[in-house]
């Protein structure tokens, strides 16, 4: 067997920080930043009924902190008695998009055509972003599972990104960046994010310049969410492994240049 | 002919669009609207020209004895997803929704999660304080690290501001400069291809 080396002990080190904190499943209080409450007031400040459009932007890769973000804001929309209308512009999210709407719609109980509809996917995201800016009913006929768009009581009034309160992209990358540039800039319609950490810096531009309204980023948005809507769920748990993550990788930072200044030092007295 | 013609097609379809772009005229939005059709029906032929090649690909590879095992399954999870979802469907609770689930959507996050894996050998191995430039970028890490954590607060109240202001400022100018010389390079670029400058779409010059 192969010996252990260092960088070994430290995957190690990971998975086991990580482990023990989620079984301790320990509490810790999140405060909100202005960014969540953002996000989280213009969905309040919306009229019971306002139809918003949910498009699924992101892959199956990132679906652990996809999915708490997603859900937060989902029960947020629909506890307010929003309507939903749900689409896809990359193929992944498609069937994740899905299944997250028909489970926190169960949530509930609010009825598939009347309160939400899910469109599903379409290729080339800017050719369908440009084009549901002219019809949304031209660019999907048909819903997800095949029935046709007039068939649907929410569909009927609802012809372009006039008749929508605002896009809310759920994001792992820069697909967000295109709603801005093309449905936003060109059809003027209010472009939300919830988008991975990673790209949070990617969007900020845009969130200063107003060209995206509001955003929340991360596990740690979904927590912070979740402690503004009052519903515990995958945000907050996250959060728990995300911490201890943080301050392990933290800890290595600092051995490994405490480490670097003692040889540093012992090579200038040699 | 052969590459006149695709430049003047290029030419034309990259003067419609930038054209139609500031007009609001019923006849615009029509043109627009039908070629918006025809670009996506093109991005679809696209996906089933992909399909095909990396299909020919591995069969190929198969037939030489590369890395069979792994091109196999491949092929399998390539053909299999389409079948089940023609003969089950695609709603919750059919096999296809099963194989997304439990197989394709665990598989990429576990890939996408040995991320953490090197990110804690990088911090340990090649994160040091080199120089001063290396040392400010090693701070900024560890603030924003705390303050994305929660445990930021209870080190200091002052930790999400600082993390909230590195977000605001010096990371913000540095994306926007980003932003700014991507837009520039988009507009030359797609200039270059509309006047017919840049050709390497073509195939390259023979």
């Amino acid at each position: 067997m192969r010996r252990l080396q260092a960088r070994h002990y430290t995957f190690l080190g990971l998975a086991v920080v990580i482990t023990v904190t989620m079984l301790l499943n320990i509490r810790l209080d999140t405060r909100v930043s202005p960014y969540t409450r953002a996000l989280h007031d213009y969905i309040e400040s919306l009229p019971p009924g306002s139809v918003l459009m949910v498009s699924f932007d992101h892959e199956a890769s990132s679906l652990p902190e996809i999915r708490p973000i997603a859900r937060s804001v989902l029960r947020h929309a629909f506890r307010k008695g929003h309507r939903l209308i749900g689409v896809s512009l990359l193929a992944e999210g498609t069937l994740i998009g899905y299944r997250l709407m028909q489970e926190t719609a169960a949530e509930y109980g609010r009825q598939y055509g009347s309160d939400y509809v899910y469109l599903g996917f379409r290729p080339q995201y800017i050719a369908a972003i440009l084009a549901m800016g002219e019809s949304i009913r031209d660019t999907y006929p048909r819903d997800y599972l095949g029935r046709p768009y007039d068939q649907f009581e929410l569909l009927r009034s609802v012809e372009n990104y006039d008749d929508v309160a605002a896009v809310l992209s759920i994001a792992d990358g820069s697909l967000t960046t295109h709603w801005m540039e093309y449905g936003q800039a060109r059809y003027g319609v209010v472009v939300l994010g919830a988008v991975t950490a990673a790209m949070a810096t990617t969007y900020d531009p845009y969130l200063a310049s107003a060209q995206m309204h509001a955003m929340m980023a991360g596990l740690r948005g979904a927590a912070e969410y979740e402690k503004l809507i009052g519903i515990g769920g995958g945000g907050a748990r996250g959060m728990l492994a995300q911490s201890s993550a943080h301050l392990y990788v933290i800890l290595l930072i600092v051995l490994g240049n405490v480490a670097y200044f003692v040889r540093r030092r012992e090579g200038r007295r040699d | 002919m052969a590459r006149k013609f695709p430049l003047a097609v290029c030419f034309l379809f990259g003067v419609v669009m930038f054209l139609q772009y500031f007009s609001q005229h019923e006849a615009a939005r029509a043109v627009n609207q039908a070629i918006l059709d025809y670009w996506q029906i093109v991005f679809a032929f696209t996906l089933i020209l992909g399909v095909f090649s990396f299909a020919r690909n591995n069969v190929t590879e198969v037939r030489r004895g590369r890395d069979r095992v792994y091109r196999i399954v491949g092929l399998a999870g390539l053909l299999s997803m389409p079948v089940l979802a023609l003969i089950w469907g695609i709603k919750a609770d059919t096999p296809f929704m099963w194989m997304f689930e439990n197989v394709q959507a665990p598989m990429q996050s576990t890939v996408f999660a040995l991320l953490a894996i090197f990110v804690a050998s990088a911090s340990f191995r090649g994160f040091r304080a080199r120089s001063l430039p290396a040392a400010v970028l090693l701070i900024s890490a560890t603030v924003m690290l705390l303050s994305r954590s929660n445990i930021g607060g209870f080190f200091s109240d002052v930790l999400p501001d600082v993390a909230n202001w590195i977000r605001d400022y010096p990371s913000m100018a540095a994306r926007r400069a980003i932003l700014i010389g991507i837009g520039l390079g988009s507009l030359t670029t797609s200039l270059r291809v509309m006047v017919g400058i840049e050709r390497t779409w073509l195939g390259g010059e023979k």
